[in-house]
Formats: structure tokens, C-alpha cells, sequence
């Protein structure tokens, strides 16, 4: 019966099948079928995505999936973001790219989050892969215009090159020229991220010029007002859009020559950038903004009602991320302006002033909550919150996926009632039955922890911060999230009871950051002890946490899974809790 | 303290409120630099490194990435530059943020300066803020504080001295004042 089965069906009908099957999880569970499948997945497997660089190495992967196109690798956890991993922590790609380079000579893809990217890793990728097409380096450092220059002139194939919120050494602005004149294949380059003061103007001209297909370019602060015009009129297919400075004295000609320029563009669905903006410029968009689908002005410091504005005559937007300029009453005009809102961010404009220099409070959520039935994704920063206000926005968006709110001063009660916004985000924990990932902020007691843990069932990611009363808030989570995958804590009272209880529960995820919350050393070398498939990572800058006693709580602690054993690029300050490495260390 | 180490998946057992309560985190003074744990971490030169935007005692908060905060920061020194920095009011050295009051509003507000180039926009922005309708808009006058102390009527002088001597701005109502 076993044999008629596996001749039914030969390998390369099989594999003709599997590629249909894209997604990761999908082709994960054709792979657990049987011994054959998992064979020819295998080998036809084209894409991986590796969440945490040290959970698997490059070797394994290798070992296991022969014939990757395209790669994407995270490495330092979220909360780096925000400083609280020091320099030097690692999620080093050298390594990966090293063992690639010979393994993968057809690679065409490398997406890079958080990773620290040197330009000896540039030149490499340069050299190695002659089909190469697209490098993303999303948040990543360590790498400068140098190591641009060696993909620009040697990868020939080169779509697309983005490398946002990346920190670059700005050596030079020439890298650009760098690309030969016989290169036109580029279809997306993000090159917001870079300081230069000389952007090579001329080479960005004719680069642009000789590419027909470019359809995504974002520019940095370097290009001047003036010079929009004349890149738009080189590329009129731009779909997306990021203008660099958008300052400039008022000038009737460049004014008419800019909304010009950008009336021709008839793709244009995304515009972002903004920089220095100088609101009498503001309407040479207005021809486009019909159309804009996703608008980026979180770097724009323009007032309210120039705000109100241009939002105004954008009803298809969808996406909007914006400074808190907007106001309660921009937002109110959000509501009734831009009915297919799908995504709203809120920035802080003075995020360590003491007190409110906008009018942003809960009212601007609640009254896009009401307006917008379609919004799935919230980031919002403001300096008061009531339960009430959160039960109205839960009831209003149950199908929230993604909700992130960030009251400014850590533990603010209901600014109404003075109570914890349990209750509060209780509802939205309850109403949005597919909520993937939320952000806490406020007074919030173990209480909170009960709601999410009852009802976050598809939760995947929470972020905590100065919540809490006792180990049960950590308890609630980690034995009620089902689908949890990523939780990062700080500054909660949470400690070793908690955690060691749900030991097992670590290893369902992939990973877990608390920093500045009660959990000892000695639960950490327990944990480390008992739960070989985790890595326990202790980081304390100012000395050994074996040089004080073991009751004593760790400053950081990331836990995450590991195929690989424990990592051994860890600089001084990071202690593994693995019983055979420690004494390496 | 007991440990008990469960290395069954979560869901079977009971859980009792745990008799000792951590009393190690103590309320976070924002105002002060004083971190969760006693560790003295400020003294230590490794530590240099960590809190290179310690901004309030509180590393990392609120979340605003990095990247961004340079952005914006950035661009306020540009402003700055702009507008001749005249102004430095609030807890930077470099901020260009100044305190507004309106008679008979309890609760002052707080204005960037640098991104006005004119009293007419900054007149504008101060009625919606304020919610005064343009009808309204005769019966208040904006005065404000120079650095000498002394109250000024803001019109009476050039935008770049008025941005140059300003310390503070006050909305008050017209009392016939021409």
C-alpha cells in the first residue's frame, strides 16, 4: 500500500505542487508529512525566514534547504530599538554571509532586521552572488557608503535597495556613481536613512533617468525642495515616494514647477519624508492626494490645521503616520475624511516635555475609532487615557489586530475615575477576538494580566512596561497567551516563581526580555540548567552576576530557543546560563 | 523562597497568590535619576555606554526609537537656527518651546516657536488652540514676557525682536487697549 502511495505521485509532480505553497507555516507542515515530503520540500524550498539569527545556524540551515533564493534574518531583540541593549551585543551577519557565499551561489535576496552589517559583509555579498536582486537592511548599523559602493558597482541585477532607519558612516555621497551606466534594473531604493550633506545629485539624476522600472524611491534630507521636480520628472511611474527637505523660501516658479512634477506622476499612492516642512509647499500635493493611499508625515513639525488640510483631501488613505500636531481635532477630521483608514501612528512631538505642548489626548483615538470601521493597526502616544475611552475604542474596532498605546508618564491611572486602565484594555484584549500584538502602558495591576491572559488567545506579541503587582500578572500571560511568541518586559515586579512554572512554555516561543524586573540569578542558572533547548542570557554591564549572591536580581534577561546550543560571540558584559559553556566564559 | 521548577506545559496547575510579595520595586520618581534596582549603576563607567539618551532618570522611555528621536532633534536645531534662538524655555537647553497662558485659563500651554515665521501665524495657531473663534479674535491681545521681566504688547515690535527678547506670551482680553 506504502510503495503504490509513493509511485502515484513522482518528486517533480510533487514539487510542482509545493510551489504553490509559499507560505512558511504552510510548507513547514508539508514537511512533517512523511519522510519523502520532507525530502522534496526540502530541496524546493526557495524562501526562509530565520526570527532570531541564533536560534538555528547558518550550517543547519544550509544543511537542511540547499537551494535558498532569498533569506531573511532578525537579530537583536525589539527593545534594542529603544537603547536598552548596549553596543556590542552581537546579531553579527559576517558570519551567515561567510558560509552563504559558498553554499548559495544563486542567492538573490537578503532582508536584514536589526543586524549588525560591517562593510567586509557588503564586499562579500558583492562578490558572491552574481543573481543578486534585493538587500533590505532594515534597522541595521555598523556598515558605511563604502560597503554601498561595492554593491552598487558589482551587483548588475540589483532591484532593489532599501535601507531603512539603518545607521550609515556617511563617508562619502559618490557611492551613487558607483552604479556603471550600463545598470537600469533598479525598481525600489530607500536611501532615507543617510546624513550626507552631498547626496552626488547628478548621479541620483541619471541613475533615476536610466531606470525605467524604478517604482519606490525614498530620498534623504540632503535633496533640496527645488530638486523634487526634476527626479519626479525623470521616474513618472513612482508608485511610492519620499521627498528629502521639503523646505524651501516660497517661489511661484518652483511652486508651480513642483505641483507640476507631481500631478504627472499618476501612480503615486505613497509619499513620505518631509523633513523641515514649509506648510506654503503643502499644496502642490494636493493634485495627488486623491489618490494617496499611505501618508508619512511623523517627521513633519507642521501645525494642526495645515495638517487638517491635506488629510482632508486624501479619502482613500490608509495608511497615516503623523506627529502629534494633528491634535484631537485633526483626528476628528481623520475620522470623517478617510473612511478606508486601515493604519494610524501617533508620534509624540515632545516626548520628555513635563507637560502637554499639543491637544492629543484620548478623544483624537476614540473619534477614529468611531470613523473608521476598517482600522486594524493603532500606534498612539499621548498623556492621558481612560477606561471608558478604551471600551469605546474595543467596541468600535473589533477587528483590531495590532494595538500599541504608549501613555508618556509610566503608571497613569484613568485620568476620570483615578483608576487602573485594567477594565480598559480588558475590553480590547476581549472585543478584538484577532488581536496579534498590543503594547501596555498606564497604571495597570496583575488584573490586566488576568484579561489577557483569558482572551488573548491569538496574541502573538506584548509589551510591558511599569505593570504589575506580583509573579501572577507573568503567570497569567504565560499560562493563558496560546499563540505567544515574542514578550518583552521592563521595570515590572515580576520574578522567579512565575517564570520557572512555565518553563516550558519558553520553549513555544521564541523569546522572552525582561529587564529591570525581580528575577534572580539563581532561577536564571536553574532555568538555564534545566531547559537545554533555551538559550538564557544574562547582560550586566557593571559586573559578573556571579560576584554577588544568587538571590540577587539580574539587570537584563533574554531567553529564547536555540537549535544551535549557546552562542559564543558574546561580548563581556552578556553571561550564558548553559552548564557546559558557563565555564568557558 | 521555594522554587518550584514546573516543567509541564502550562494549564493543570493550581495557583495560590504567593505569600511574599516583592517589595524590590519601588515607584519610579520620574523627575529623579535614580534607577528600579540599587546598583549604582551611574558611577560605573560601563554604563556610559547604556544611557547615552538618559533623559529623566528613565532609559529607553518612553519607546520612541532612536532613530526617530535624533530625526526630530535634528530638525529643532535647525528651526532653532532659524529663528534665531531667541527663546529657552523649558528643561533643554536647546528647546524652543514657550509657555502660553490665557486669562482665565487655569492650564498653560505650550507653543514651538521656531516653526512660526510671522505674528499672523502664530496668532492663528494660538486661536485654535484656545479655541477662539475668529469673530473673538479682536477682543484678545497677545503680551508677552521679555527677558528684562517686563510685559510687552507683542505687535508693537518687529517678529525678529519678538522672537529674540521672548520669554513667555500671555492672551489677554482687550480691554481697549490700542
Amino acid at each position: 500500500m506504502q510503495k503504490k502511495m509513493a509511485y502515484s505521485f513522482p518528486d517533480e509532480v510533487l514539487e510542482h505542487v509545493f510551489s504553490f505553497i509559499q507560505s512558511d507555516k504552510d510548507r513547514n507542515a508539508v514537511s512533517l508529512v512523511c519522510k519523502s515530503w520532507y525530502e522534496i520540500e526540502r530541496w524546493c524550498r526557495r524562501k526562509v525566514f530565520i526570527g532570531n539569527c541564533y536560534a538555528v545556524s547558518p550550517r543547519m540551515v544550509i544543511r537542511r534547504f540547499p537551494e535558498v533564493r532569498s533569506i531573511e534574518l532578525k537579530g537583536k531583540p525589539h527593545f534594542a530599538d529603544f537603547n536598552l541593549v548596549p553596543d556590542g551585543w552581537g546579531g553579527y551577519v559576517l558570519p551567515w554571509i561567510a558560509e552563504m557565499a559558498g553554499a548559495y551561489p544563486w542567492l538573490e535576496e537578503i532582508r536584514l532586521k536589526r543586524m549588525v552589517v560591517t562593510d567586509e559583509s557588503l564586499e562579500l555579498i558583492a562578490k558572491s552572488f552574481k543573481n543578486f536582486k534585493v538587500l533590505v537592511l532594515f534597522s541595521c548599523e555598523g556598515f558605511s557608503t563604502d560597503g554601498l559602493a561595492a554593491i552598487a558597482a558589482s551587483c548588475k541585477n540589483l532591484r532593489e535597495l532599501d535601507l531603512r532607519e539603518s545607521e550609515v558612516d556617511d563617508l562619502s555621497g559618490h557611492w551613487l556613481a558607483h552604479f556603471p551606466e550600463t545598470y537600469t534594473s533598479l525598481v525600489s531604493l530607500n536611501i532615507s536613512c543617510l546624513g550626507s550633506d552631498e547626496v552626488s545629485f547628478s548621479a541620483l539624476e541619471r541613475l533615476v533617468g536610466r531606470c525605467p522600472n524604478l517604482r519606490s524611491l525614498r530620498l534623504n534630507r540632503a535633496v533640496t525642495l527645488d530638486k523634487i521636480a526634476s527626479i519626479l520628472r525623470r521616474a513618472p511611474l513612482l508608485v511610492d515616494f519620499g521627498t528629502g527637505n521639503y523646505a524651501a523660501e516660497l517661489q511661484p516658479d518652483v511652486f508651480s514647477n513642483l505641483a507640476g512634477a507631481f500631478s504627472s506622476c499618476k501612480e503615486l499612492k505613497s509619499l513620505s519624508g518631509f523633513w523641515d516642512v514649509v506648510p506654503a509647499y503643502l499644496p502642490a500635493l494636493y493634485s495627488i492626494c486623491p489618490r494617496l493611499t499611505s501618508l508619512n508625515l511623523s517627521y513633519a513639525t507642521i501645525q494642526s490645521p495645515d495638517l487638517i488640510k491635506l488629510v482632508s483631501y486624501c479619502p482613500r488613505l490608509q495608511r497615516l503616520l503623523v506627529l502629534d500636531y494633528i491634535e484631537d481635532s485633526g483626528l476628528e477630521e481623520l475620522a470623517s475624511s478617510c473612511k478606508d483608514l486601515q493604519e494610524l501612528r501617533v508620534f509624540p512631538s515632545d516626548p520628555f516635555g513635563a507637560e502637554p505642548n499639543v491637544s492629543l489626548t484620548e478623544q483624537g483615538l476614540v473619534a477614529v475609532s468611531l470613523g473608521c470601521p476598517k482600522l486594524q493597526s493603532v500606534l498612539y502616544f499621548c498623556r492621558r487615557m481612560s477606561n471608558a475611552a478604551l471600551v469605546t475604542i474595543a467596541q468600535n474596532c473589533p477587528n483590531l489586530t495590532r494595538f500599541r498605546l504608549c501613555i508618556i508618564e509610566p503608571k497613569t491611572p484613568d485620568y476620570l475615575t483615578l483608576e487602573p486602565l485594567d477594565v480598559g484594555f480588558g475590553a480590547i484584549v476581549e472585543h478584538c477576538k484577532d488581536l496579534r500584538r498590543l503594547s501596555l502602558s498606564g497604571l495597570l495591576t496583575d488584573h490586566v494580566f488576568e484579561y489577557i491572559g483569558t482572551y488573548g488567545k491569538k496574541l502573538e506579541m506584548l509589551s510591558v512596561a511599569f505593570a504589575g503587582d506580583s509573579d501572577l500578572g507573568l503567570h497569567h500571560v504565560l499560562s493563558g497567551c496560546e499563540s505567544l511568541r515574542k514578550l518583552e518586559i521592563r521595570d515590572c515586579p515580576f520574578g522567579d516563581k512565575a517564570l520557572l512554572a512555565n518553563a516550558a512554555k519558553l520553549e513555544t516561543m521564541r523569546s522572552l526580555w525582561m529587564s529591570s524586573c525581580a528575577v534572580s540569578f539563581g532561577a536564571c542558572k536553574l532555568l538555564g540548567q534545566k531547559m537545554p533547548k533555551l538559550n538564557v542570557e544574562v547582560i550586566d554591564e557593571t559586573e559578573p552576576p556571579d560576584s554577588r549572591p544568587e538571590s540577587c536580581p539580574v539587570d537584563k534577561l533574554y531567553i529564547y530557543r536555540s537549535v544551535a546550543g549557546p552562542r559564543f560571540d558574546m561580548p563581556p558584559f552578556v553571561w550564558t546560563m548553559d552548564e557546559a559553556v558557563k565555564i568557558l566564559h | 523562597m521555594e522554587l518550584q521548577l514546573g516543567l509541564a506545559l502550562p494549564g493543570s496547575d493550581t495557583w495560590s497568590r504567593p505569600l511574599l510579595k516583592l517589595g524590590l520595586y519601588e515607584d519610579i520618581n520620574v523627575n529623579s535619576k535614580k534607577r528600579g534596582f540599587d546598583h549604582g549603576y551611574l558611577e560605573d563607567e560601563f554604563s556610559a555606554a547604556s544611557f547615552k539618551n538618559y533623559e529623566k532618570g528613565l532609559v529607553g522611555w518612553p519607546p520612541v526609537k532612536t532613530w526617530r528621536r535624533k530625526k526630530l532633534r535634528c530638525q529643532v536645531h535647525n528651526h532653532m537656527t532659524a529663528a534665531e534662538n531667541g527663546c529657552c524655555v523649558g528643561r533643554a537647553s536647546n528647546s524652543t518651546y514657550v509657555k502660553v497662558k490665557m486669562e482665565g485659563v487655569v492650564i498653560a500651554r505650550k507653543i514651538d516657536i521656531s516653526i512660526h515665521q510671522s505674528f499672523e501665524t502664530l496668532t492663528t495657531t494660538l486661536m485654535t488652540m484656545f479655541d477662539i473663534f475668529d469673530e473673538n479674535r479682536r477682543s484678545f491681545k497677545l503680551t508677552y514676557q521679555d527677558k528684562e521681566g517686563d510685559w510687552l504688547i507683542a505687535e508693537d515690535v518687529p517678529w525678529r525682536t519678538f522672537v529674540r527678547s521672548l520669554k513667555c506670551l500671555k492672551l489677554i482680553r482687550s480691554r481697549g487697549y490700542q
